[in-house]
Protein backbone atom coordinates (compact mmCIF):
# COMPACT_ATOMS: atom_id res chain seq x y z
CA UNK A 1 0.00 0.00 0.00
CA UNK A 2 1.28 3.15 -0.66
CA UNK A 3 2.22 6.01 1.86
CA UNK A 4 -0.43 8.70 2.24
CA UNK A 5 1.84 11.97 0.64
CA UNK A 6 0.75 14.88 3.24
CA UNK A 7 -1.06 17.86 2.53
CA UNK A 8 1.09 20.82 1.47
CA UNK A 9 1.88 23.30 4.15
CA UNK A 10 -0.74 26.57 4.17
CA UNK A 11 0.70 28.72 1.82
CA UNK A 12 3.99 29.97 4.39
CA UNK A 13 6.24 32.36 2.60
CA UNK A 14 9.31 30.70 3.87
CA UNK A 15 9.92 26.80 5.25
CA UNK A 16 12.49 24.78 5.27
CA UNK A 17 13.37 21.83 3.08
CA UNK A 18 12.19 19.48 6.16
CA UNK A 19 9.00 20.88 7.34
CA UNK A 20 6.46 18.63 7.98
CA UNK A 21 2.77 19.22 7.89
CA UNK A 22 0.11 17.25 9.01
CA UNK A 23 -3.55 18.13 8.20
CA UNK A 24 -4.82 19.93 11.29
CA UNK A 25 -2.20 22.44 10.53
CA UNK A 26 0.50 21.61 12.80
CA UNK A 27 3.76 21.99 11.99
CA UNK A 28 4.54 18.62 13.40
CA UNK A 29 2.98 15.58 13.12
CA UNK A 30 4.97 13.73 15.76
CA UNK A 31 4.92 14.21 19.18
CA UNK A 32 7.85 12.58 20.38
CA UNK A 33 10.04 15.71 20.60
CA UNK A 34 7.39 17.51 22.53
CA UNK A 35 7.28 14.89 25.12
CA UNK A 36 11.00 13.05 24.10
CA UNK A 37 14.21 14.36 25.54
CA UNK A 38 17.71 14.97 24.49
CA UNK A 39 21.27 15.08 26.14
CA UNK A 40 21.64 11.19 26.68
CA UNK A 41 20.93 8.74 29.54
CA UNK A 42 22.93 10.95 31.82
CA UNK A 43 20.95 13.44 32.46
CA UNK A 44 18.31 13.46 29.68
CA UNK A 45 16.32 17.07 28.92
CA UNK A 46 12.95 16.34 28.75
CA UNK A 47 10.62 18.85 26.54
CA UNK A 48 7.45 19.87 27.65
CA UNK A 49 4.61 18.58 26.20
CA UNK A 50 1.73 20.85 24.86
CA UNK A 51 -0.76 21.51 27.79
CA UNK A 52 -3.51 19.54 27.73
CA UNK A 53 -1.66 16.61 25.98
CA UNK A 54 0.07 13.62 27.57
CA UNK A 55 3.57 13.51 26.49
CA UNK A 56 3.95 11.12 24.02
CA UNK A 57 0.55 11.24 22.70
CA UNK A 58 -0.52 11.62 18.82
CA UNK A 59 -0.87 15.16 17.64
CA UNK A 60 -4.48 16.06 16.75
CA UNK A 61 -5.52 15.49 13.40
CA UNK A 62 -8.28 17.09 11.16
CA UNK A 63 -11.05 14.52 9.87
CA UNK A 64 -9.93 12.69 6.65
CA UNK A 65 -6.28 13.91 6.75
CA UNK A 66 -3.39 11.56 7.35
CA UNK A 67 0.03 11.68 8.67
CA UNK A 68 3.51 11.11 6.48
CA UNK A 69 5.00 7.77 6.99
CA UNK A 70 7.91 9.52 8.29
CA UNK A 71 6.95 9.93 11.83
CA UNK A 72 9.40 9.86 14.36
CA UNK A 73 8.84 6.63 16.62
CA UNK A 74 7.68 6.97 20.42
CA UNK A 75 10.36 9.19 22.14
CA UNK A 76 9.66 7.31 25.59
CA UNK A 77 10.90 4.42 23.95
CA UNK A 78 14.10 5.38 22.64
CA UNK A 79 15.03 8.37 25.03
CA UNK A 80 18.85 7.10 24.77
CA UNK A 81 18.28 7.14 20.78
CA UNK A 82 19.50 10.34 18.60
CA UNK A 83 15.96 11.86 18.36
CA UNK A 84 15.22 12.05 14.24
CA UNK A 85 16.09 14.60 12.23
CA UNK A 86 12.48 15.70 11.49
CA UNK A 87 12.29 16.50 15.07
CA UNK A 88 15.28 19.19 15.22
CA UNK A 89 13.33 21.74 13.54
CA UNK A 90 12.83 25.41 15.32
CA UNK A 91 10.07 27.52 13.65
CA UNK A 92 9.57 31.03 13.76
CA UNK A 93 7.33 32.81 12.49
CA UNK A 94 6.78 36.77 11.94
CA UNK A 95 4.01 39.07 11.59
CA UNK A 96 3.61 42.31 10.17
CA UNK A 97 -0.07 43.34 10.85
CA UNK A 98 -1.93 46.84 9.70
CA UNK A 99 -2.00 49.62 12.40
CA UNK A 100 -5.54 49.21 13.83
CA UNK A 101 -6.36 48.84 17.36
CA UNK A 102 -3.19 48.07 18.04
CA UNK A 103 -3.62 47.61 22.18
CA UNK A 104 -6.39 45.27 21.58
CA UNK A 105 -5.15 42.86 19.02
CA UNK A 106 -2.03 43.17 21.37
CA UNK A 107 -4.27 42.15 24.15
CA UNK A 108 -6.10 39.41 21.75
CA UNK A 109 -2.98 37.63 20.84
CA UNK A 110 -1.91 37.43 24.55
CA UNK A 111 -5.28 35.97 25.27
CA UNK A 112 -5.34 33.24 22.48
CA UNK A 113 -1.23 32.36 23.36
CA UNK A 114 -2.46 31.41 26.42
CA UNK A 115 -5.22 29.65 25.73
CA UNK A 116 -3.04 27.37 23.15
CA UNK A 117 -0.57 26.54 26.04
CA UNK A 118 2.01 28.94 25.04
CA UNK A 119 3.02 31.98 27.46
CA UNK A 120 4.52 35.81 26.84
CA UNK A 121 8.00 36.28 25.72
CA UNK A 122 7.67 40.25 25.49
CA UNK A 123 5.62 42.39 24.74
CA UNK A 124 6.14 46.38 23.87
CA UNK A 125 3.55 48.90 22.08
CA UNK A 126 3.78 47.79 18.61
CA UNK A 127 4.64 44.52 18.95
CA UNK A 128 4.66 40.77 20.50
CA UNK A 129 6.90 38.32 20.88
CA UNK A 130 4.91 34.91 22.11
CA UNK A 131 6.21 31.14 22.45
CA UNK A 132 3.45 28.25 21.70
CA UNK A 133 3.66 24.29 22.11
CA UNK A 134 5.13 24.09 18.68
CA UNK A 135 2.06 21.44 17.72
CA UNK A 136 -0.21 24.61 18.19
CA UNK A 137 2.11 26.80 15.87
CA UNK A 138 -0.50 26.54 13.04
CA UNK A 139 -3.58 27.39 15.09
CA UNK A 140 -1.31 30.06 16.62
CA UNK A 141 -1.02 31.52 13.51
CA UNK A 142 -4.65 30.50 12.20
CA UNK A 143 -5.92 32.78 14.51
CA UNK A 144 -3.88 35.93 14.71
CA UNK A 145 -4.64 35.58 11.45
CA UNK A 146 -8.11 36.71 12.30
CA UNK A 147 -6.66 39.38 14.76
CA UNK A 148 -6.52 42.28 12.25
CA UNK A 149 -5.55 42.57 8.56
CA UNK A 150 -1.82 40.32 8.08
CA UNK A 151 0.72 42.46 5.73
CA UNK A 152 3.25 39.98 5.35
CA UNK A 153 3.74 36.60 7.17
CA UNK A 154 7.19 34.63 7.21
CA UNK A 155 7.62 31.27 8.24
CA UNK A 156 10.76 29.45 8.84
CA UNK A 157 11.96 26.03 10.05
CA UNK A 158 16.00 26.06 10.96
CA UNK A 159 17.01 22.18 11.40
CA UNK A 160 19.39 21.78 14.15
CA UNK A 161 19.88 18.64 13.92
CA UNK A 162 23.31 18.85 13.15
CA UNK A 163 24.39 21.23 16.34
CA UNK A 164 22.24 18.46 18.61
CA UNK A 165 23.79 15.32 17.32
CA UNK A 166 27.69 17.15 17.85
CA UNK A 167 26.08 18.63 21.06
CA UNK A 168 25.14 15.17 22.31
CA UNK A 169 28.50 13.58 21.04
CA UNK A 170 30.45 16.12 22.94
CA UNK A 171 28.49 15.27 26.24
CA UNK A 172 28.73 12.04 26.08
CA UNK A 173 32.05 12.04 25.90
CA UNK A 174 32.82 14.94 28.50
CA UNK A 175 30.38 12.85 30.83
CA UNK A 176 32.56 9.97 30.37
CA UNK A 177 35.99 11.82 30.99
CA UNK A 178 34.21 13.09 34.05
CA UNK A 179 33.49 9.61 35.59
CA UNK A 180 37.50 8.52 34.66
CA UNK A 181 38.89 11.81 36.73
CA UNK A 182 36.41 11.04 39.39
CA UNK A 183 37.70 7.87 39.39
CA UNK A 184 41.03 9.24 39.56
CA UNK A 185 40.31 11.14 42.29
CA UNK A 186 39.15 8.46 44.30
CA UNK A 187 42.95 7.00 43.63
CA UNK A 188 44.73 10.05 44.15
CA UNK A 189 47.15 9.56 47.41
CA UNK A 190 49.19 12.54 47.15
CA UNK A 191 47.39 16.33 48.00
CA UNK A 192 48.80 17.72 45.09
CA UNK A 193 47.77 15.37 42.40
CA UNK A 194 44.24 15.96 44.18
CA UNK A 195 44.45 19.36 43.67
CA UNK A 196 45.14 18.91 39.92
CA UNK A 197 42.75 16.62 39.72
CA UNK A 198 39.80 18.37 41.26
CA UNK A 199 41.22 21.04 39.18
CA UNK A 200 40.65 19.67 35.73
CA UNK A 201 37.50 17.90 37.08
CA UNK A 202 35.57 20.95 37.66
CA UNK A 203 37.03 21.87 34.48
CA UNK A 204 34.98 19.51 32.77
CA UNK A 205 32.30 19.50 35.18
CA UNK A 206 31.99 23.14 33.57
CA UNK A 207 31.66 22.49 30.03
CA UNK A 208 29.17 19.69 30.82
CA UNK A 209 27.38 22.07 32.16
CA UNK A 210 27.35 24.84 29.04
CA UNK A 211 26.58 21.85 26.90
CA UNK A 212 23.48 20.74 29.06
CA UNK A 213 22.23 24.22 28.92
CA UNK A 214 22.76 24.39 25.10
CA UNK A 215 20.93 21.48 25.01
CA UNK A 216 18.39 22.98 26.94
CA UNK A 217 18.24 26.01 24.75
CA UNK A 218 17.44 23.83 21.63
CA UNK A 219 15.06 21.49 23.19
CA UNK A 220 12.90 24.76 23.93
CA UNK A 221 13.50 26.37 21.39
CA UNK A 222 12.04 23.39 19.46
CA UNK A 223 9.21 22.68 21.78
CA UNK A 224 8.08 25.76 21.50
CA UNK A 225 7.66 27.67 18.76
CA UNK A 226 8.21 31.53 18.52
CA UNK A 227 5.64 34.20 17.02
CA UNK A 228 6.63 37.63 16.25
CA UNK A 229 3.78 40.35 15.45
CA UNK A 230 4.49 43.86 14.97
CA UNK A 231 2.14 46.44 13.93
CA UNK A 232 3.80 49.04 11.23
CA UNK A 233 3.24 50.55 8.18
CA UNK A 234 5.78 49.39 6.00
CA UNK A 235 8.06 52.44 4.69
CA UNK A 236 8.14 53.23 1.09
CA UNK A 237 11.77 52.63 0.85
CA UNK A 238 11.30 49.01 2.45
CA UNK A 239 9.14 47.97 -0.69
CA UNK A 240 10.98 49.30 -3.28
CA UNK A 241 11.19 46.09 -5.37
CA UNK A 242 7.47 46.00 -5.79
CA UNK A 243 6.22 48.20 -9.39
CA UNK A 244 3.85 51.51 -8.08
CA UNK A 245 1.40 52.51 -10.48
CA UNK A 246 1.85 55.81 -11.06
CA UNK A 247 -1.22 57.92 -10.05
CA UNK A 248 -0.33 59.88 -7.56
CA UNK A 249 -3.55 60.36 -6.58
CA UNK A 250 -3.07 56.94 -4.95
CA UNK A 251 -0.74 58.54 -2.36
CA UNK A 252 -3.36 61.23 -1.69
CA UNK A 253 -5.28 58.70 -0.23
CA UNK A 254 -6.08 58.57 3.52
CA UNK A 255 -7.40 59.88 6.82
CA UNK A 256 -4.05 62.65 6.14
CA UNK A 257 -5.20 64.41 3.18
CA UNK A 258 -9.11 64.09 4.21
CA UNK A 259 -8.95 64.96 7.52
CA UNK A 260 -6.56 68.56 6.83
CA UNK A 261 -9.37 70.74 5.98
CA UNK A 262 -9.21 74.16 5.01
CA UNK B 1 5.24 67.59 -7.85
CA UNK B 2 2.25 65.90 -6.65
CA UNK B 3 0.95 68.57 -5.57
CA UNK B 4 1.11 70.72 -9.04
CA UNK B 5 -1.07 67.84 -10.67
CA UNK B 6 -3.06 67.44 -7.81
CA UNK B 7 -3.62 70.98 -8.20
CA UNK B 8 -3.73 71.21 -12.39
CA UNK B 9 -6.71 68.09 -11.47
CA UNK B 10 -8.75 69.95 -9.22
CA UNK B 11 -8.24 73.17 -11.52
CA UNK B 12 -9.94 70.81 -14.16
CA UNK B 13 -12.64 69.74 -11.51
CA UNK B 14 -13.19 73.07 -10.95
CA UNK B 15 -13.76 74.18 -14.76
CA UNK B 16 -15.94 71.22 -14.45
CA UNK B 17 -17.92 72.28 -11.61
CA UNK B 18 -18.06 76.10 -13.07
CA UNK B 19 -18.05 76.28 -16.75
CA UNK B 20 -19.82 72.47 -18.31
CA UNK B 21 -21.59 71.81 -15.21
CA UNK B 22 -20.64 70.15 -12.22
CA UNK B 23 -19.75 65.78 -12.69
CA UNK B 24 -21.26 65.00 -10.40
CA UNK B 25 -23.93 66.37 -7.57
CA UNK B 26 -24.35 64.82 -3.97
CA UNK B 27 -26.49 66.42 -1.10
CA UNK B 28 -24.99 67.51 2.15
CA UNK B 29 -26.87 66.34 5.58
CA UNK B 30 -28.40 68.99 7.49
CA UNK B 31 -25.55 67.71 10.35
CA UNK B 32 -22.54 68.15 7.84
CA UNK B 33 -21.55 71.49 6.57
CA UNK B 34 -20.00 72.17 2.99
CA UNK B 35 -16.52 73.67 2.74
CA UNK B 36 -15.85 76.59 0.20
CA UNK B 37 -12.60 76.45 -1.70
CA UNK B 38 -11.67 73.33 -2.11
CA UNK B 39 -8.37 72.78 -3.84
CA UNK B 40 -8.08 69.13 -4.17
CA UNK B 41 -10.94 67.68 -3.66
CA UNK B 42 -14.14 68.79 -5.92
CA UNK B 43 -16.25 69.00 -2.87
CA UNK B 44 -15.91 68.10 1.01
CA UNK B 45 -18.06 68.76 3.81
CA UNK B 46 -17.90 67.59 7.40
CA UNK B 47 -19.65 66.93 10.96
CA UNK B 48 -19.03 69.38 13.80
CA UNK B 49 -17.42 66.71 15.72
CA UNK B 50 -14.80 66.22 12.82
CA UNK B 51 -15.89 63.56 10.34
CA UNK B 52 -14.92 64.38 6.49
CA UNK B 53 -16.96 63.47 3.74
CA UNK B 54 -14.80 64.41 0.59
CA UNK B 55 -14.99 63.78 -3.38
CA UNK B 56 -12.45 63.99 -5.79
CA UNK B 57 -12.73 63.62 -9.42
CA UNK B 58 -10.08 62.03 -11.36
CA UNK B 59 -10.23 62.87 -15.24
CA UNK B 60 -9.53 60.29 -17.56
CA UNK B 61 -7.99 58.13 -14.93
CA UNK B 62 -11.41 55.78 -15.66
CA UNK B 63 -9.19 53.97 -18.14
CA UNK B 64 -9.58 50.96 -15.74
CA UNK B 65 -12.64 49.67 -14.16
CA UNK B 66 -13.69 50.08 -10.39
CA UNK B 67 -12.31 46.50 -9.66
CA UNK B 68 -8.79 47.18 -10.88
CA UNK B 69 -8.86 50.43 -8.99
CA UNK B 70 -10.50 48.79 -5.77
CA UNK B 71 -7.95 46.56 -5.90
CA UNK B 72 -5.06 49.50 -6.57
CA UNK B 73 -6.63 51.44 -3.83
CA UNK B 74 -6.72 48.13 -1.39
CA UNK B 75 -2.73 47.17 -1.95
CA UNK B 76 -2.11 50.72 -1.79
CA UNK B 77 -3.37 51.61 1.84
CA UNK B 78 -2.32 48.34 3.31
CA UNK B 79 0.96 47.96 1.98
CA UNK B 80 2.23 51.03 1.44
CA UNK B 81 0.07 53.14 4.17
CA UNK B 82 -0.44 50.09 7.05
CA UNK B 83 -4.00 50.54 7.09
CA UNK B 84 -6.32 47.35 7.92
CA UNK B 85 -8.71 46.37 4.75
CA UNK B 86 -11.62 45.93 6.89
CA UNK B 87 -14.02 45.06 4.39
CA UNK B 88 -15.78 45.59 0.75
CA UNK B 89 -18.97 45.91 -0.57
CA UNK B 90 -20.62 46.67 -4.29
CA UNK B 91 -22.59 50.15 -4.41
CA UNK B 92 -24.49 52.07 -6.71
CA UNK B 93 -24.78 55.79 -6.90
CA UNK B 94 -28.33 57.28 -7.51
CA UNK B 95 -28.22 57.33 -10.84
CA UNK B 96 -27.19 53.83 -11.03
CA UNK B 97 -23.65 53.43 -11.43
CA UNK B 98 -21.86 50.78 -9.80
CA UNK B 99 -18.75 51.15 -7.79
CA UNK B 100 -16.89 49.47 -4.85
CA UNK B 101 -16.49 50.85 -1.34
CA UNK B 102 -13.33 49.75 0.38
CA UNK B 103 -13.47 50.15 4.16
CA UNK B 104 -10.17 50.49 6.18
CA UNK B 105 -9.27 51.01 9.95
CA UNK B 106 -6.16 52.90 10.93
CA UNK B 107 -4.50 53.78 14.40
CA UNK B 108 -3.51 57.14 14.17
CA UNK B 109 -1.00 57.54 17.72
CA UNK B 110 -3.37 54.66 19.71
CA UNK B 111 -6.69 56.05 18.50
CA UNK B 112 -8.25 53.92 15.92
CA UNK B 113 -9.83 55.78 13.12
CA UNK B 114 -12.16 54.74 10.15
CA UNK B 115 -11.79 55.68 6.36
CA UNK B 116 -13.95 54.64 3.57
CA UNK B 117 -13.59 54.95 -0.13
CA UNK B 118 -16.10 54.59 -2.83
CA UNK B 119 -14.71 54.48 -6.62
CA UNK B 120 -16.97 54.79 -9.32
CA UNK B 121 -16.16 55.09 -13.34
CA UNK B 122 -18.12 57.85 -15.09
CA UNK B 123 -19.40 57.34 -18.24
CA UNK B 124 -17.49 58.09 -21.32
CA UNK B 125 -17.20 61.48 -22.83
CA UNK B 126 -14.51 63.59 -25.08
CA UNK B 127 -12.12 61.55 -26.58
CA UNK B 128 -13.67 58.88 -24.96
CA UNK B 129 -12.33 59.35 -21.45
CA UNK B 130 -14.09 58.42 -18.59
CA UNK B 131 -13.75 59.79 -14.82
CA UNK B 132 -12.46 58.31 -11.92
CA UNK B 133 -14.68 59.60 -8.89
CA UNK B 134 -13.27 58.82 -5.20
CA UNK B 135 -16.34 59.21 -2.63
CA UNK B 136 -13.39 59.24 0.53
CA UNK B 137 -14.78 59.53 4.35
CA UNK B 138 -12.45 59.51 7.53
CA UNK B 139 -12.98 60.01 11.59
CA UNK B 140 -11.99 58.89 14.49
CA UNK B 141 -13.88 55.04 14.47
CA UNK B 142 -16.68 56.11 17.04
CA UNK B 143 -17.58 59.60 15.28
CA UNK B 144 -17.55 57.39 12.14
CA UNK B 145 -20.05 54.86 13.81
CA UNK B 146 -21.94 58.15 15.09
CA UNK B 147 -21.56 59.32 11.56
CA UNK B 148 -22.73 56.20 9.84
CA UNK B 149 -26.16 56.97 8.79
CA UNK B 150 -25.47 60.56 7.74
CA UNK B 151 -22.17 59.47 5.52
CA UNK B 152 -25.12 56.34 4.01
CA UNK B 153 -27.24 58.89 3.08
CA UNK B 154 -25.45 61.90 1.71
CA UNK B 155 -23.23 58.81 -0.61
CA UNK B 156 -26.35 57.25 -1.53
CA UNK B 157 -27.59 61.16 -3.53
CA UNK B 158 -24.62 61.24 -5.15
CA UNK B 159 -25.16 60.97 -8.47
CA UNK B 160 -22.61 61.04 -11.85
CA UNK B 161 -23.33 63.34 -14.71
Amino acid sequence: MEAPSPPPPPSPQAVGAEDRWDGAGNAFTDDALSAGSIGGKDAPLHFAAPKGRAPGSAAPKAPGTTTPSTTTPDASQHADAVPHRESMLIYTATLVLAVYQVDTSLTRIEELTRSLGGYLASRTDSAIVVRVPRARFQDELGEIGKVGDVLHRTIEAQDVSDQVVDLEARLKNARAVRDRIAQLLQGATATKDALAIEKELSRVMGEIEQMEGKLQLFADKIAYSTVTVTFQPIRTSDVHAMARLPFPWLEALGLGPLLQVK
Amino acid sequence: MRTVKLSARSLFAAALLAGCGAPFTMKTPPSMVELDAQTEYAYRAMTPDGVVLGVRVLEGDGKADVAFWSEAVALHMKELSGYALLGTSEVVTANGFKGKELRFGHDEGKKPYLYTVRLFVGRTHTFGRKDLFLVEAGGTKDEMERAGPTLDWAMGTLKLR
